[in-house]
């Protein structure tokens, strides 16, 4: 089973009227690997992570999670098993740090209240929020919020991580933190996909780069290597730009 | 015997009718509670189909769009006609039919307040629909829906009055006995159920707002 990876994503196809968005697109990701999305905006980044966890649903083309299909009979069950974080963290505005972390353990995974705690307070800490627990989603800075998404996704134990853009709506000086937290993450071997712009992040904690263009994926390869010398000329334009406005 | 000893003596008249007027208030509100959020769940995350929004969406139109003096003469003498119901049942529903209508108003707008990424955030976490809808959206949404809820309250308990055209003994028809029978101080009479109306309305009001302070929670605060 060892070589059954965490996820497999099979020529998924997504088309919004005449805007086709994904045009084929296959990767797989092993088990603690975590690879780094980057492209133009409008390349199809984020439509692909909302549908590997069919928060849009692909028009065509498969996705396995642990070598299981991902069906509409399946769904809520796979969701709960891969964490999603926002760009808008989407934190539940009524509810406190501590309840945002336990809510969906205690709902979904109907865990008991004590265990739900006792993994929420060390989640909060992973993240570094453990003297926040009691506060409310408007008394936190963007990065906080953030960090406390990610520990609500972590605390249900997932067997895969998606970021979309996660630091996209945050200050420039509020981005370090969330980083920092992902930088962790990878180190501790989560299994991982992030679409993101934080090149140094790429450039550190990524296995492998995937660029991505008009609903294809233009080249693929470890970080040093494509950011080096990539092999396609569009990848090679769109560095450059990233380069000069990054 | 004057005016002030008939009243005196009739007040409990009064206050029975007051009672009237309250368990009107409270089935009308509470039935017209149960169809606003039906409803409004429905037209938010139910079927998109004509066949099943189409039909709400008249149900709103006609009990906004009708007088409710025409609809307690429908309910109570069209309705009489093919079932047996008395004219305080006849009230309760047709003045819930409406409230449900308006009240359907208020949650929709309730619950469209909530940042759509929220219930992304639920489903994307294996919460099904309804869980989301229960755990995550419907307390925020009550909250929201508090201070239009108020409004709602105030007009309800003085459309209460208006059952009185189908023969509900209640407040206003408790006290048009009394004139009848004191033979005029209409005025007298009216003042004081007019203060007992506004007794009850602000006392609601008060206990509303108590509990939407009581709710609040930072990013939910809409009082000053």
């Amino acid at each position: 089973m060892a070589d059954v990876p965490v996820l497999r994503v099979d020529d998924i196809h997504k088309r919004y009227g005449d805007n086709e968005v994904l045009k084929g697109i296959s990767l797989t990701l092993e088990r603690g690997a975590t690879k780094v999305l980057i492209g133009p905006s409008g390349s199809g980044k984020s439509t692909l992570l909302r549908c590997i966890n069919h928060l849009n649903k692909p028009d065509r083309g498969t996705i396995e999670l642990d070598g299981q299909r991902i069906t509409d009979a399946n769904i809520d069950r796979m969701r709960a098993q891969i964490g999603f974080v926002f760009q808008d963290f989407n934190l539940f505005s009524h509810l406190t740090v501590l309840d945002n972390v336990r809510i969906c353990q205690l709902k979904v995974k109907r865990l008991s209240h004590e265990e739900a705690t006792r993994r929420a307070h060390e989640e909060l800490e992973r993240v570094g929020l453990g003297d926040k627990a009691g506060a409310y989603p408007a008394e936190l800075s963007g990065g906080q919020q953030q960090r406390v998404s990610i520990a609500r996704a972590l605390a249900m134990d997932p067997m895969l991580m998606l970021f979309d853009e996660p630091t996209s709506a945050l200050d420039p000086e509020l981005t370090g933190e969330v980083v920092k937290v992902m930088q962790q993450l990878a180190d501790d071997g989560m299994t991982m996909l992030v679409v993101s712009h934080e090149m140094g992040f790429a450039r550190q904690a990524a296995d492998e780069i995937i660029f991505m263009e008009g609903g294809y994926i233009i080249e693929q390869g470890p970080p040093d290597v494509l950011f080096s010398t990539p092999a396609q000329e569009r990848t090679r334009a769109f560095l450059n730009v990233i380069a000069e406005h990054g | 015997m004057d005016i002030y000893d008939v009243l005196l003596r009739d007040f409990p008249f009064l206050l029975k009718g007051l009672g009237v007027a309250l368990v009107l208030l409270a089935a009308l509100l509470a039935l017209g509670f149960v169809i606003g959020l039906t409803i409004c769940l429905i037209q938010l995350y139910g079927p998109r189909t004509r066949f099943v929004q189409w039909p709400l969406k008249v149900y709103e139109r006609i009990f906004r769009g009708v007088p409710i003096i025409i609809m307690l003469f429908i309910f109570y003498y069209g309705l009489a006609g093919i079932f047996d119901i008395s004219s305080f049942a006849a009230a309760i529903l047709a003045l819930g039919f409406r409230s449900g209508a308006y009240q359907s108003q208020i949650f929709r707008s309730a619950f469209q307040s909530i940042p759509a990424g929220q219930m992304t955030a639920a489903r994307a976490s294996g919460m099904t629909l309804t869980q989301a809808i229960r755990w995550i959206l419907f307390p925020q949404a009550i909250r929201h829906a508090i201070g239009p809820w108020t409004n709602e309250f105030s007009s309800e308990i003085k459309e209460t009055s208006l059952a009185y055209v189908i023969g509900v003994v209640e407040l206003t028809r408790q006290a048009h006995y009394i004139i009848t029978s004191t033979q005029g101080n209409v005025l007298t009479v009216f003042a004081v159920v007019a203060l007992l109306y506004f007794i009850v309305n602000k006392a609601g009001n008060s206990g509303l707002y108590w509990l939407e302070a009581r709710l609040a929670v930072p990013g939910f605060e809409k009082r000053q």
